[in-house]
């Protein structure tokens, strides 16, 4: 396999993007088949092979136009350093510009990445312009009587003093590739890839070279070193930048996975605000998972019970030998959820995330209602289908937020849909269950579980605190068929995912 | 390099198709990718260039081809213009919930089977004549065995049939998301291998490799192992440029100004919240309806009478009634 495929394959899975081995060889005979002459050719024969759904293809162009991205080698401006050298002042920009037309035309589909096939065709090129390098070289030669000869720094000197962007571009191309810039993970990790490539490139040498002829004799010599102090700066900064990108490339979204894995284990009370962004994300995702698992489930065919009806006339022809038999399929329930929320304080976030979460179930859960309470208890089940769930959650606290009242809230839902429970539905409570030592009002709950199919009471604190203090939890406990502590979102997604399964 | 490779695909077996056989003097791919939007275009389908790219790779790589997209946006379309192009023929499935192998590969002609046992019963002692014992009679049977599951007895359904097709065929299962799972996981070896496997008589490959397109809409996500079988070729909703280019070639008759103004509501409509946005074949189905009615020009009484084709909800025809001042305004402006 190519390197340029490999290192764009590898940064394609960083962008979450799943690729097989199996999928990996037929990009490869893609890339037989089409090269890399016609960019958007090989765009579009990559995407086909590799990107296999609307997500999948919008990372892949994103990934794609940075990857093979030529990025232009910007040379320092030769005249800040080189003030006195009109000659170099007035061939910089000619010449760059020229490298630049070149770079693009030539190496045009050579991945920043680096690439055997695109330094063949880039190192060709160099051999064009022979007479720049010998025109350069001569003035080198006049300025600084180094005597000796073309080392990887003198060579890199001279590419910053010729400003040859596109050549300069490759080398760090190549010495990207040397180093193993595509297998850097972490932003600390940024100075090491830094440095290694430099030193590949020659730079370290060069900056001996320069401090060397700086304290010397030879005053050309020494306008040169200064000229390349300059150029050398901005060469540094060149890196620093590519390497930016490329971390960016190949472990953008490691940083990323790390927060979000450490965010879902904890509990939820304690995530700061500035966070609450990144946990909405997460909820999505872990929502269209579950949604994607669970909607592949909606018949069954129960094998074992005949169908005879059917059976006796698909089997009429063979004078009603059966031959086929059907068996009859059942269309798998969606569970009816019913949700009680407390929203007044600390539990006000774990709701929250239910509730987002639950919403984000549509299609699998096409039924949920949810009643959000603090004392009154009110339906909010619009709120959450019509409103961001920021607006929507800042809505329900301005409505039912307050002091806690269990006892009025059961009330309120006997009263608001207690008929609308049945044998189909599911209860899910969500609260702390801390009463401010008023009546509790058991008995309600005791009634609606004699209806539900099933009371699940989620309680954000742990088991150890039930029963503390004002908390009536051991009391509904014994009236829920599961009392779970459930404090983190990942706590809510095994409880969801529960959900799903047993109602399938 | 590339050029090398190319030349060996269409070498290989030159009569494999017209797509690509028509290339041979074509060499560099970009050529080859133009070729066949040209013989596209010759069959009245506009292709853009993600399209004709995907074709060329699929036919060179010998792949089935996934294509996905919303729907009236030319899949089906796609397949039927290949056919036309290969002079292969095109052998449709329609796929639904329920449909099963039987439906799909192939089915034992049991009635065929029962009326020869019917004739067998009556001959049944002169087979058997001669024969000693039980073991002996088992085995004269057992001849016959082979005879009831034999191809004569097999009524091949749409996917043997484009196996056995001798000049090969261009093979379109339709809405694969509408069909259960069971029966995604029962195509891969069709997918993979070209063959497919049947109990009584083995397996049985493809005697021309078929062209084999699967379209979704998209209702439910595939299978991984669907997906990794086959090339994905996404066609969404075309741009202004490429639609007009499809109802030119589709409805001549349409005057240019009526067809630039036409697609620009069509292309205002798509960016509208709609339940159903009008896909390309609505598109066509309405220039040719405004055609019927000699217009030359949108305008608001013609529009607000004719949208019914355009729109098949009552709530969208509503939703867009209140605007269509505002739209119908700015598609003629459009034309400045």
């Amino acid at each position: 396999m190519t390197q340029v495929l490999g290192e764009f394959i590898k940064a394609l899975r960083e962008a979450d993007v799943r690729i097989s081995p199996s999928e990996v060889i037929d990009a490869e005979a893609v890339l037989g088949l089409v090269g890399y002459e016609d960019r958007m050719l090989l765009a579009h024969g990559l995407s086909q092979s590799l990107a296999k759904s609307d997500a999948d293809k919008e990372a892949f162009w994103g990934v794609f136009d940075r990857f093979f991205a030529f990025a232009p080698f910007t040379p320092p401006e030769p005249a800040n350093s080189a003030a006195g050298d009109c000659d170099a002042g007035e061939q910089g920009p000619d010449e760059q510009a020229d490298g630049d037309d070149e770079g693009a035309g030539v190496t045009g589909m050579a991945s920043s990445g680096g690439s055997g096939q695109g330094s063949g065709k880039a190192t060709g090129k160099g051999e064009g312009k022979p007479g720049d390098k010998a025109s350069s070289g001569q003035d080198a030669g006049m300025l600084g009587p180094s005597g000796e000869s073309l080392t990887m720094a003198e060579e890199l000197a001279q590419l910053l003093e010729a400003g040859d962007s596109a050549s300069l571009a490759l080398r760090l191309a190549e010495a990207a590739q040397q180093a193993g810039l595509s297998d850097i993970r972490f932003f600390t990790q940024r100075g090491m890839y830094q440095w290694r490539i430099l030193q590949l490139m020659g730079s370290e040498e060069l900056g001996r070279w320069i401090d060397q002829a700086e304290g010397g004799s030879n005053a050309a010599a020494a306008a040169r070193a200064t000229r390349l102090r300059g150029l050398r700066a901005g060469l540094h900064e060149q890196v620093r930048e590519y390497v930016e990108t490329q971390m960016q490339l190949f472990a953008g979204n490691e940083g990323r996975r790390l927060r979000e894995d450490m965010l879902a284990s904890q509990r939820i009370g304690l995530i700061e605000r500035s966070d609450m962004q990144i946990m909405q994300g997460l909820v999505r995702k872990m929502a269209k998972r579950l949604v994607s698992l669970h909607s592949r489930r909606r018949t069954r065919a129960r094998r074992g019970t005949l169908d005879a009806r059917r059976t006796i006339r698909a089997n009429i022809q063979f004078e009603g030998v059966p031959f086929h038999t059907i068996w009859k399929r059942t269309k798998v329930d969606r569970p009816k959820v019913m949700l009680i929320c407390d929203v007044s304080g600390s539990v006000a976030q774990v709701s929250r995330f239910l509730l987002l979460f639950l919403h984000s179930l549509h299609e699998v859960l096409p039924e949920v209602r949810s009643f959000a309470f603090s004392s009154n208890l009110g339906e909010v089940t619009e709120l959450f289908d019509n409103y961001p769930p920021d607006v929507a959650m800042g809505r329900t606290l301005q409505r039912f937020g307050g002091s806690t009242d269990y006892g009025h809230a059961f009330r309120d839902f006997e009263q608001l849909a207690l008929d609308d429970v049945d044998r189909r539905t599911t209860v899910i409570i969500l609260g702390d269950a801390r009463n401010n030592n008023g009546d509790p009002r058991a008995e309600i709950l005791q009634t609606i579980q004699q209806r539900a199919k099933r009371v699940l009471f989620l309680n954000p604190e742990h088991r150890s605190r039930w029963g503390s203090g004002d908390s009536v939890m051991p009391i509904y406990a014994t009236y829920c068929n599961r009392a779970i502590s459930c404090g983190s979102l990942k706590d809510l997604e095994r409880v969801v995912t529960d959900l799903l399964r047993t109602a399938a | 390099m590339t050029t090398a490779i190319h030349q060996n695909a269409p070498a290989g077996d030159q009569a494999r198709d017209g797509l690509l056989a028509a290339n041979d003097a074509a060499h560099t791919p970009s050529e080859s990718v133009a070729n066949i939007h040209r013989l596209l275009g010759a069959q009245g389908y506009i292709s853009s260039e993600a399209i004709a790219t995907a074709l060329f790779i699929a036919q060179s790589l010998e792949k089935p081809m996934l294509v996905e997209g919303p729907p009236g946006v030319g899949k089906t379309e796609l397949a039927k213009a290949v056919s036309a192009i290969t002079g292969k023929p095109l052998i449709r499935l329609q796929c639904y919930e329920g449909l099963d192998e039987a439906k799909a590969l192939y089915e034992w002609k049991y009635s065929k089977q029962l009326l020869y046992t019917q004739v067998l019963k009556d001959k049944l002692a002169d087979v058997l004549s001669g024969a000693e014992g039980l073991k002996a009679s088992v085995a004269r049977l057992h001849e016959f065995d082979d005879t009831f599951f034999s191809e004569e007895f097999l009524e091949p359904r749409p996917l043997l049939k484009a196996l056995w097709e001798p000049e090969g065929a261009v093979l379109l299962i339709d809405e694969i998301d509408k069909a259960d799972d069971e029966f995604e996981a029962f195509l891969l070896e069709l997918l993979s291998d070209y063959q497919i496997s049947i109990p009584e008589l083995g397996t049985i490959k493809a005697r021309q490799k078929p062209i084999v397109f699967l379209t979704s809409n998209n209702t439910r996500d595939l299978s991984d192992a669907l997906k990794r079988r086959c090339l994905h070729l996404h066609i969404p909703f075309p741009d202004q440029a490429l639609e007009r280019a499809i109802i030119r070639s589709r409805v001549p008759d349409a005057e240019e100004k009526l067809r630039t103004q036409l697609v620009a509501f069509v292309q205002s409509l798509r960016e509208m919240d709609l339940k159903k946005v009008p896909a390309i074949s609505e598109t066509i189905d309405w220039a040719r309806t405004l055609v019927l009615l000699h217009a030359r020009e949108l305008d608001r009484t013609l529009v607000e009478n004719t949208l019914n084709v355009l729109l098949k909800f009552q709530d969208d025809i509503e939703r867009v009634g209140e605007k269509l001042n505002d739209l119908v305004g700015k598609a003629r402006s459009n034309l400045r």
